[in-house]
């Protein structure tokens, strides 16, 4: 069995965490709390959100950042002779 | 870090390394917004109730593969069974999958689900946007989930699947996992 070491935990837990925050935690407040569907399917925005989309988004693009620099981490931090046997 | 994975497909020898934490991790990532998708969906449509699909089920199903079995839910009784079934499996399918509970019965109903919206979408809209659509990437998550049992990863089926009703007959464990 295999565990996380710390830059795995930020990425899966801050990337993930900010998506699953902007996808569906947020989503679930705005269900019960403010607006279900503030955007008509032509764009028009037709209630205000209890969080703005901007910053749900915003929130959900951070996470998506998250995971794209723990990608390009991965492969910098890489050392070719020593870490030739990778398991992931 | 990593278990071996070896077997056989297309009659090949395939071996390879999973993370066991990352396979655990995205099978419950993406479990989790596949659920909020469909669950959104039918919460939506309970909160704006009435709910009334007889233009999908009546108008744009007309024509299409997928017609002469949805359009005999058209009218009448079979209509009203319509619209309180699908935002209510779309309510269901989405909890479960939140959840993990009963993982793969839902992921059943939301490959169905998405099998006739797939088809009467694409087909109405000439397929305009190609063959692969999100109906279908999300017909395929389903099958995934149900495949791997995604709902024993931090979900209730992880429970479920150590009670005796669960335990003792092997068909329900096919719900679950």
């Amino acid at each position: 069995m295999s565990e996380l070491n710390t830059a795995d935990k930020i990425a899966a837990y801050g990337g993930g965490g900010l998506v699953v925050l902007g996808v569906f935690v947020i989503g679930l407040l705005e269900m019960f709390l403010g607006s279900t569907h503030p955007v008509s399917g032509e764009g028009q925005i037709e209630h205000e959100a209890l969080i703005p989309l901007e910053v749900r988004s915003g929130i959900i693009l951070l996470g998506l950042l998250i995971w794209a620099a723990y990608a390009v981490y991965k492969v910098v931090a890489t050392t070719p002779a020593t870490d030739a046997g990778r398991t992931v | 870090m990593g278990t071996n994975v070896e077997t056989r497909l297309l009659g090949r020898d395939v071996s390879f390394t999973v993370a066991e934490p990352w396979l655990a991790y995205w099978l419950v990532i993406l479990r989790v917004t596949v659920g909020w998708w469909m669950l959104h969906a039918g919460l939506d449509k309970f909160l704006a109730w009435p709910f009334d699909a007889s233009w999908f089920v009546g108008g744009a199903a007309a024509g299409t593969t997928l017609g002469p079995v949805v359009t005999l839910f058209s009218e009448g009784a079979a209509l009203s069974f319509v619209n309180i079934m699908v935002p209510l499996g779309q309510t269901l399918i989405g909890l479960g999958l939140v959840l993990g509970a009963l993982t793969r019965l839902a992921s059943f109903f939301g490959a169905m689900l998405m099998t006739f919206f797939y088809f009467i979408n694409g087909e109405t809209g000439g397929w305009a946007h190609g063959l692969v659509t999100g109906e279908l990437l999300g017909l395929l998550l389903f099958a995934m989930f149900a495949t791997l049992g995604a709902g024993r990863v931090l979900g209730v089926d992880a429970y479920l699947a150590e009670m005796d009703l669960f335990k003792d007959n092997a068909r329900l464990q096919w719900l679950i996992g």
